[in-house]
C-alpha cells in the first residue's frame, strides 16, 4: 500500500515538476530499508503503547511513514529520536533497551533525518522572506534619514510569542503594506520638513513658583506644593497628582528635561523616596501617562536629566511612587489645598525640587547631518540655480539612497523604476524635492528594503553584512561593513570576528542586548499581569522598571565581560539599586542609595543569577499565584534547552484551587501520576518546584500564605536524571555541572534570533562544534556568540 | 513537498500567462457590487469575543429548549428573551491551546502550535470579502485594548484592531481637514504607482530567492493586489462627506474594560445605522476593570479564580457587566429596527479560563431574523461543532457556502 502511494505521488510530481523526480525515487528505496532497520526496536519497545489501537499521547508509530516529503512526519521522528536519546522513552517502568540496541536504533534514525534536514536547508534555506520588525524598521529609517520621530506606532505589531523576527511566524497582508506606505510618508515628511524649513529651537526654564501656579482654565489644581522656594510632590492617589501644566510643550518632539535640586522629604529607612516623571495631556479625556524616567531622591539634592519624546500639548507630571505608602488626603472638591497643612511634619513622603528646564533636542542628527543624508554632495542652493541638471541629480541621489536602503544590493537596473517615478512626478509637479521624495517613498516600500534577500546556500557578502548588522545593531550596515561585503572579505573568519568586536563595542549594540534579552527571556511580558494589590501592596512601578533594568544589565555584563554561561545560574555579582535591595531584603549588600543601578558583589549562594531575578520570577507567574508548570517549561526551554511539546489533546488542565490549604503540589501530584502525563512532567516540574521558594513578584517565601494554616512551600524534587534535590540551591548546583547543556541552549536561542530561522535536526553537529569551541575559553558568552556567528547555521540562508 | 509544488505551479503559470486574463477576475468581482445595490435590505454581522471566557456554571441554563430557566447571568436579559439563543456544548473541533486559540474564534482553524501552523480566513472577513465593498469600511476590526484581533485575512494574517474608540468615531464621522484630504489623496494616488513598482520587484525577487520563499512572495502579491483595490476605493471615498451623527464621541475610562466595550458598541451602532460598515468584530482583551462596585482585582487574575468564592463573586460582576452591555446593544438594534437584519454573537475561545480549556465555548446568538428564545444544549463532554453555526450565518447572508472550516452541516435546531 505504502509503496503504491509513493509511486502515485511520484508520478504526480513528475507531471508537475521534472527536477524533483530523482530525489523521491532514491528515497523510496532507502525508506523501505529504513523502516525494516527500525522495526525490531519499535516492535519490542514502542508498539505496546504507540500502535494504531492505543496511540498513547496521540502517537501511532505503526502507521507513521518515514517520508522525507512530509515535514510533519519527520518532525515526529525527530521527537522520537530525542525522547529515546534522552532515555525518556521507553518509560522507566518498562523494560530498558540494551545499550547496543538503542545505539543501533538511534544511528539508523539519525543519518536519514540529518540528510533530509540538510537537503531541505540546501534547497530552501532556513529563513524565508524575513521582514524587518517594527524596531528594525524604525532604527533603519532613523539611520537612513537622520530623523528621530517614533515610527513603531504607525506599524502593525510584531508577534508576541517567540522571537519577533522568526520569518515563519511573520505575517504579511495589505494592512502591513499599507502601514509601511503610511509610516514611510510620515518619516519622509519629517525629514524633508527639517531639511527644507530647518529645526525648531525651544528652551524654557520654570522656577518652582511658576510650576506651582494655577492658571485660569486649568481645571482642578493637582500640582505640587510651593514651600520655601521649592516645589514638593507628595504621595497621593488622585489622578494627575504632580501635574505641572506650565510645562506644556508646543510640538511633538524630543525634549531634554533637567530638574534641579531634587531631594527626598521623609525618606524611607534606606534614605530614598522613589518617584516617576511622566508626560501627559493631563486631561481626563486623554488620560494616558507616558513614562519619562524614574526618580530616586535622597536627602542629598542632585540635578537630574531626562530625555524623552513628548507629545504636543503634553505637560510633565512628577510624583512619588511608593507601593503601600500612606497617602495624604488634602483634596477639597477635587483641588489640592496645601494651606494650613504641614505634610512633612505629618510624615508623608515627598519629592522636593527646584527649577525645571525643558529644551527641544534632535538626538539623532543635526539638520546639516540630515541634509547630507537626503541630498549628499548637493548644495541645497544649487536646486534653485538656473541650469540645474535635475536628471543627473536624480540619478545620483536615488542610486545613493537605494544603495544604502537596499544594503548594497542595488544596481542600475533596479533603480530604473524609481528614477522613472521621480521624473514623472517632476514633469507633473515641477518640484524637485517632491519628485525626489516620491522616489524615496517607493524605495522605502520595496521588498529589497523591507525584507532580507537571501539565496539558498552560502550568504553573499551583502546578505551576511545585513544579517550581522540587523543582529548586533538592529539596523542597516554601515559603509565599512558594506565595503568589506563588496570586496568579498566578510567571510574571512578573522575579519568577521574583528567586525563582531567592532560592532559590539559600538553603542548601537545596546539595541541588540535589550531586544535579544527581552525576547529570549520574555521580558516584554512584564506588564502582562498586575500583581494582586491586596497581597502585594508594595509592588510599584519603580520596582518593575528596576527589575527590567537589572536583568538587562546582567545579560549585558555576561556578554561584554565574556562570563561563563554558568553565571546565568549562579554569579558573584548582581546589578541592584536601592529599590531592589529593599525588595530582595539584602541587608548586607553594599548598594548606595541615590546612585541608580550598580554592579555589586553578592553572595553567590544567596540570591544570584538569572533565575532569582524579580523580572524572571514575575513573568513566569500570573500576578496572584505561581505555577511550577509554567516556570518549569520556561526554565527548560529558555535556559536548559529542552523543548517541551504541548500536552496531547483531551488532557484536562489542572484547574487551580486557591481556596484552602491545598498547595499546587498536591494538585499536581494527582495530575502527574497519570501514565500519559508523567513522561513530560518528570521533565517540566522539577525546575518549577525548585522555584516555588519565590512568590509571583520574586520574594523569597517558605509558606503560601501569611496564616498559620497556610501550606508550606516544598521546593524539593528529583531531576529527570534521577538526582534528588532539597531546594533551589541544590537544584542549580546540579545544572552548574552541565555547562555544555547551558552553552548549547544559549547558542541555539541566540542563533534563532540571529537568523530569524529555526534550529534544524541537522544542526546538532554544528551546535556541538560551537559548544566545543567555547569550552576552550570556559564557555564564555561572548565566545559563544563568536562561535555561533562563525558556524554554517549563521553563514547560510 | 509534492503537494506544495502542485499548488504553486499553476499559480506561477497563471502569472506567466499574465496580462489580459488577470484583469478578468477583478471585473467579475466588481459587477455584483453595483448590481446588488438594489433595494434588497443589507444584512450584517457583529461578533463580540472575550479573551477570558464566561464562567460556564453562571451562564448555561440547567434545562434546555424554549422553556429554559434563566441562568444567573441571563436573568437580566429576560425582556429580550425571544431575541437571542443560548448555545451550550459547542466548540471548534481540534482547536486547543488556551489563550493562543484566540486566533481561531472566527476561523475555527485548528492551528497547532507547530512550526508551520497558519490560520485561515475568519468568518467576518469572508463576509466582508464577498459583501464588504458597498460601504466605506468593508469591515471594522476592534479591540478594547491593543491590536490583537480574531479577524484574519485569506492568507492567514491577523488584521490589527483599532483600540481607541475616539479614533474609531473620528474615522467614521469626522471629516478630515482639507490638507489631510489632500495628503490622503496623494497617498492613494502615489501609493498606486508605488504598488506597481513593488509588484514588479516581487516578481524580480522570485528569480533571486529560493523555492522556500515563494509562499512569502505570494503573500506579497496578494497584499499588493488588495492594497491597490483599497487605495482605489479610498480615493473614491476621500471626498465624499462622512455621515453626520448627533452624538458626540465618548471618553471611556481607560482602566475600565466594560466602559470601553460600551463606548465601542455605541459607536458600532452608529456605524451600522449610517451603513458605514456591515461587518464588525470587537475583541475584549482588556485586563483592567476599574469602576465596578465590589471588584478590586484585575480581570485576568479573577478569571483564574481557582474556585475561590470571593474571586468568583467579583468575576461574576465583571462578566455580568459585559453581558449586559451586549444585551443592551441588542435592545438598541431592536429600537433602530436593525436587529432582524443583524446577527450578533457573543463568544470566547475559552470555555473555562481558569484551566485554559477551549471546549464548551460560551455562545449567545441574537438577531438575524431567527426564531430565538431557546437554549440549544449539546453535550458538554462531546461537543457539537460551532462552525456549523458559522455556516448557517453565511447562508443567512445569502452566500452560497457549502462548508466553513470544520463544519459538518448547518446548525441543528436553529430556525
Amino acid at each position: 500500500m505504502k509503496s503504491q502511494g509513493n509511486i502515485g505521488r511520484i508520478a504526480a510530481a513528475f507531471m508537475s515538476h521534472r527536477s524533483l523526480i530523482f530525489i523521491p525515487l532514491l528515497f523510496s528505496s532507502a525508506i523501505g530499508d529504513l523502516r525494516s532497520d527500525l522495526e525490531p526496536f519499535l516492535e519490542s519497545h514502542c508498539y505496546d503503547c504507540h500502535d494504531d489501537i492505543d496511540a498513547e499521547g496521540d502517537l501511532n508509530l505503526l502507521d507513521l511513514k518515514f517520508d522525507p516529503s512530509s515535514p510533519q512526519d519527520l518532525k515526529i521522528w525527530e521527537e522520537v529520536f530525542h525522547r529515546v536519546e534522552l532515555g525518556e522513552m521507553p518509560p522507566k517502568k518498562k523494560d530498558r533497551p540494551e545499550a547496543g540496541e538503542m545505539k543501533r536504533f538511534l544511528d539508523s534514525l539519525e543519518k536519514p533525518l540529518t540528510d533530509a534536514a540538510r537537503r531541505d536547508l540546501d534547497e530552501q534555506g532556513r529563513v524565508h522572506g524575513r521582514r524587518l520588525t517594527r524596531e528594525e524598521y524604525e532604527n533603519s529609517l532613523h539611520d537612513l534619514l537622520g530623523i528621530d520621530v517614533p515610527l513603531k506606532d504607525h506599524l502593525t505589531a510584531d508577534q508576541e510569542e517567540g522571537f519577533e523576527n522568526t520569518s515563519s511566524h511573520q505575517q504579511m497582508s495589505h494592512f502591513h503594506l499599507d502601514s509601511y506606505l503610511r509610516a514611510a510618508d510620515v518619516a519622509l515628511g519629517e525629514a524633508f520638513k527639517r531639511a527644507v524649513n530647518g529645526d525648531a529651537t525651544y528652551k524654557k526654564v520654570y522656577a518652582p513658583k511658576i510650576l506651582t501656579t494655577r492658571r485660569r482654565g486649568d481645571g482642578n489644581y493637582r500640582g505640587p506644593e510651593f514651600r520655601n522656594g521649592k516645589a514638593i510632590s507628595w504621595t497621593m492617589t488622585l489622578q494627575f497628582v504632580g501635574r505641572m501644566y506650565p510645562t506644556r510643550v508646543p510640538a511633538d518632539g524630543w525634549y531634554r528635561v533637567t530638574i534641579a535640586d531634587v531631594d527626598a522629604v521623609n525618606p524611607k529607612a534606606d534614605g530614598t523616596v522613589w518617584g516617576v516623571l511622566q508626560s501627559s495631556s493631563g486631561s481626563s479625556a486623554e488620560p494616558l501617562l507616558y513614562p519619562v524616567g524614574l526618580i530616586e531622591a535622597t536627602k542629598n539634592p542632585t540635578t537630574r536629566t531626562y530625555e524623552a519624546w513628548i507629545r504636543k500639548g503634553h505637560c510633565l507630571i512628577l510624583k512619588p511612587d511608593i507601593g503601600g505608602a500612606k497617602n495624604a488626603r488634602i483634596s477639597r472638591g477635587g483641588n489640592l489645598v496645601y494651606n494650613g497643612q504641614d505634610l512633612e511634619k505629618k510624615g508623608f513622603q515627598g519629592i522636593r525640587f527646584g527649577e525645571i528646564t525643558v529644551e527641544r533636542i534632535y538626538p539623532h542628527a543635526t539638520r546639516w547631518e540630515l541634509r547630507d543624508k537626503l541630498f549628499p554632495g548637493l548644495n541645497y542652493k544649487e536646486l534653485k540655480a538656473p541650469g540645474f541638471d535635475h536628471e543627473a541629480a536624480f540619478k545620483r541621489l536615488i542610486s545613493n539612497f537605494a544603495w544604502r536602503a537596499f544594503r548594497g544590493q542595488s544596481n542600475e537596473e533596479r533603480i530604473k523604476p524609481y528614477l522613472a517615478l521621480a521624473k514623472r512626478t517632476f514633469a507633473e509637479k515641477k518640484d524637485f524635492v517632491q519628485a525626489l521624495r516620491s522616489a524615496y517613498h517607493a524605495i522605502l516600500c520595496s521588498p529589497y528594503f523591507l525584507t532580507f534577500v537571501e539565496k539558498p546556500g552560502d550568504l553573499s557578502g551583502q546578505a551576511l553584512a545585513s544579517r550581522l548588522s540587523y543582529l548586533l545593531w538592529k539596523s542597516l550596515p554601515d559603509d565599512q561593513l558594506l565595503k568589506l561585503a563588496a570586496g568579498k572579505k566578510l567571510h574571512d573568519p578573522k575579519i568577521l570576528s574583528a567586525q563582531i568586536e567592532r560592532m559590539l563595542a559600538n553603542k548601537k549594540s545596546e539595541r541588540f542586548i535589550n531586544s535579544f534579552t527581552d525576547q529570549w527571556l520574555d521580558l516584554r511580558k512584564i506588564d502582562f499581569t498586575q500583581p494582586d494589590p491586596r497581597r502585594f501592596p508594595f509592588f510599584d512601578y519603580p520596582l518593575q522598571q528596576s527589575m527590567l533594568a537589572e536583568t538587562r544589565a546582567f545579560v549585558r555584563e555576561l556578554i561584554h565581560g565574556n562570563h561563563s554561561v554558568q553565571k546565568l545560574l549562579r554569579s558573584d555579582f548582581a546589578f541592584l539599586n536601592s529599590r531592589l535591595k529593599r525588595q530582595y531584603q539584602l541587608k548586607n549588600t553594599p548598594v548606595k542609595s541615590g546612585k541608580g543601578l550598580q554592579k555589586v558583589k553578592v553572595d553567590p549562594f544567596a540570591r544570584s543569577g538569572l533565575l532569582t531575578q524579580g523580572a524572571i520570577l514575575k513573568i513566569t507567574a500570573d500576578g496572584s499565584v505561581t505555577s511550577p508548570i509554567v516556570r518549569g517549561i520556561w526554565v527548560n526551554e529558555r535556559i536548559l534547552g529542552r523543548h517541551i511539546p504541548p500536552p496531547p489533546p483531551n488532557v484536562p488542565a489542572v484547574e487551580p484551587d486557591i481556596r484552602g490549604a491545598v498547595s499546587i503540589r498536591d494538585q499536581l501530584a494527582k495530575h502527574s501520576k497519570e501514565a500519559s502525563c508523567i513522561g513530560c512532567h518528570a521533565k517540566i516540574d522539577p525546575a518549577g518546584f525548585a522555584l516555588e521558594s519565590f512568590d509571583p513578584i520574586g520574594q523569597f517565601r517558605t509558606k503560601y500564605g501569611t496564616k498559620k494554616t497556610s501550606a508550606k512551600v516544598d521546593p524539593s524534587g528529583v531531576t529527570p536524571d534521577g538526582l534528588p534535590f532539597p531546594g533551589f540551591q541544590a537544584w542549580r548546583g546540579i545544572y552548574l555541572k552541565k555547562p555544555k547543556m547551558l552553552a548549547r541552549s544559549f547558542a541555539s536561542q541566540f542563533l534563532q534570533y540571529a537568523t530569524g530561522g529555526e534550529i534544524y535536526f541537522s544542526d546538532r553537529g554544528y551546535l556541538d562544534e560551537i559548544v566545543e569551541k567555547s569550552g576552550v575559553k570556559g564557555y564564555g558568552m561572548k565566545t559563544l556568540i563568536h562561535a555561533s556567528l562563525n558556524s554554517p547555521i549563521f553563514l547560510k540562508k | 513537498m509534492y503537494i506544495s509544488t502542485q499548488k504553486s505551479l499553476p499559480r506561477r503559470t497563471v502569472l506567466k500567462q499574465a496580462g489580459v486574463a488577470l484583469s478578468l477576475p477583478f471585473l467579475d468581482a466588481m459587477c455584483p457590487a453595483f448590481g446588488a445595490s438594489s433595494p434588497v435590505k443589507p444584512k450584517r454581522f457583529v461578533g463580540v469575543s472575550l479573551a477570558l471566557g464566561l464562567h460556564n456554571p453562571f451562564l448555561v441554563p440547567k434545562d434546555k429548549g424554549a422553556s429554559y430557566t434563566p441562568s444567573p447571568y441571563l436573568k437580566s436579559l429576560q425582556d429580550i428573551r425571544d431575541k437571542f439563543t443560548v448555545i451550550s456544548g459547542t466548540s471548534h473541533p481540534g482547536v486547543k491551546g488556551g489563550h493562543t486559540a484566540e486566533g481561531s474564534i472566527y476561523s475555527a482553524c485548528p492551528m497547532g502550535r507547530g512550526k508551520v501552523s497558519k490560520n485561515t480566513i475568519s468568518l467576518d472577513q469572508l463576509m466582508a470579502k464577498h459583501l464588504g465593498h458597498e460601504t466605506r469600511f468593508p469591515s471594522l476590526v476592534l479591540n478594547n485594548s491593543g491590536e490583537r484581533s480574531p479577524s484574519y485575512t485569506e492568507n492567514g494574517s491577523m488584521i490589527p484592531a483599532v483600540s481607541d474608540s475616539r479614533k474609531l468615531f473620528a474615522s467614521l464621522f469626522v471629516d478630515d481637514s482639507p490638507q489631510a484630504k489632500t495628503r490622503q489623496a496623494e497617498i492613494a494616488q502615489g501609493g498606486q504607482s508605488i504598488m506597481d513598482i513593488v509588484r514588479s520587484e516581487a516578481k524580480a525577487l522570485e528569480r533571486q530567492v529560493g523555492p522556500g520563499d515563494r509562499e512569502k512572495l505570494d503573500e506579497w502579491y496578494t497584499s499588493v493586489r488588495e492594497l491597490e483595490k483599497r487605495l482605489e476605493a479610498n480615493e473614491a471615498w476621500i471626498n465624499k462627506p462622512k455621515p453626520k451623527v448627533k452624538k458626540a464621541p465618548q471618553s471611556p475610562d481607560r482602566n475600565s474594560a466594560p466602559d470601553i466595550t460600551r463606548a465601542f458598541l455605541d459607536t458600532v451602532l452608529l456605524a451600522l445605522q449610517t451603513d458605514s460598515t456591515r461587518f464588525v468584530t470587537l475583541h475584549c482583551s482588556h485586563n483592567a476593570v476599574r469602576g465596578l462596585d465590589g471588584v478590586d482585582e484585575s480581570y485576568h487574575s479573577l478569571s483564574h479564580h481557582g474556585r475561590s468564592e470571593e474571586k468568583l463573586d467579583q468575576l461574576a460582576i465583571v462578566e455580568q457587566a459585559v453581558i449586559d452591555h451586549w444585551a443592551n446593544f441588542l435592545r438598541q438594534l431592536q429600537g433602530a429596527e436593525l436587529l432582524d437584519d443583524t446577527m450578533v454573537l457573543l463568544t470566547s475561545n475559552l470555555g473555562n479560563a481558569s484551566s485554559h480549556d477551549n471546549r464548551n465555548m460560551p455562545v449567545l446568538f441574537g438577531g438575524g431574523g431567527y426564531q430565538h428564545g431557546q437554549h440549544l444544549a449539546f453535550s458538554q463532554t462531546n461537543n457539537y461543532p460551532l462552525p456549523n453555526l458559522y455556516l448557517s450565518m453565511l447562508q443567512n447572508l445569502g452566500l452560497e457556502q457549502g462548508r466553513f472550516a470544520t463544519s459538518t452541516s448547518t446548525m441543528k435546531g436553529l430556525v
